[in-house]
């Protein structure tokens, strides 16, 4: 895959698709992810503990899934200011399983210079566990 | 206690303070953890070196709601998380976080009511400069 460049307001178009990233929330990297961010119970890195709690299985931490779609758009355009991120969490997003994060510019706003994106996360069924969105400024 | 009762009485005030140093270990994990690869996120060499936008979203207060507050955490669900970012987080600060209730609203639909609690922390540096303002959105489906 050749390294992201970076973007010019002028470069970025209305209804652009954001190249999809397959995210890893597999239960090594959740694991890291809670000890970065001291999130370390069982509902996050334990599927026995989880289910034995109600749910599923283990579960990604909303604020993870916040952090790859952020991670999405820097790698859309590395050069990329954010504003800020607003996400929901519709339903739990399972550890071990197999999402897709994607974007879709939805706004640009001339005047502010400002362009807005919409963010999602799909699992392997077609759901949508996380959606959002976010403001950003380019230089240019 | 109705929505608008709680909002009058819950809202407008600091009712936590908590300080936190940043370790850059911490911002390389969250970063590298959620696929970051921009350097001025994963590599403490790098002379941009800063938390990816969201990184504060990790930190809560000492208590997540006022004393008193008559709504039980066990019973709420996390609805979702806005963050505005102003200024990055570098390794080595001094953060300060001040939580406050900056909305408390109820909605109602087929399936009952539900109210909706917007728990904001606003977050500063060791100089004074504002981070970032995180909105925790808690839900809890039926109000007592």
């Amino acid at each position: 895959m050749s390294e992201p460049k970076d973007k010019r307001f002028e470069d970025v178009e209305f209804g652009e698709d954001l190249p999809e990233v397959d995210v890893d929330v597999s239960l090594p990297n959740v694991k890291v992810f809670a000890k970065a961010a001291r999130m370390e119970t069982g509902r996050f890195i334990d599927h026995e503990e989880a289910r034995r709690n109600g749910l599923p299985g283990a579960i990604v931490p909303g604020i993870m899934s916040q952090g790859m779609l952020v991670a999405l758009i820097h790698r859309w355009a590395p050069n990329a200011e954010i504003l800020n991120v607003d996400t929901i969490f519709r339903a739990p997003l399972l550890v071990d399983s197999k999402p897709v994060a994607s974007g879709v510019v939805t706004d640009i706003d001339e005047d502010a210079r400002v362009i807005e994106i919409d963010l999602m996360l799909k699992n392997e069924k077609g759901e949508t566990p996380v959606m959002g969105t976010a403001k950003i400024k380019l230089p240019g | 206690m109705n929505a608008a009762e709680l909002k009058t009485q819950f809202t407008g005030y600091v009712f936590d303070e908590i300080e936190l140093d940043i370790e850059p270990e911490s911002l390389v994990g969250f970063a590298t953890a959620c696929g970051e690869t921009q350097s001025r996120f994963t590599d403490p060499t790098d002379p941009d070196f800063q938390g990816v936008p969201n990184y504060l979203t990790r930190i809560h207060g000492s208590r997540a709601m006022p004393a008193d507050f008559p709504v039980e955490m066990h019973r709420c669900f996390d609805a979702g998380k806005s963050v505005q970012f102003h200024a990055p987080v570098r390794p080595g600060d001094k953060i300060q976080g001040r939580s406050e209730i900056a909305d408390i609203f109820e909605k109602s639909g087929r399936s009952g009511s539900m109210l909706f609690i917007v728990h904001r922390m606003n977050f500063y540096n060791q100089a004074g400069v504002h981070l970032a303002t995180v909105d925790w959105r808690l839900v809890q489906r039926e109000l007592d």
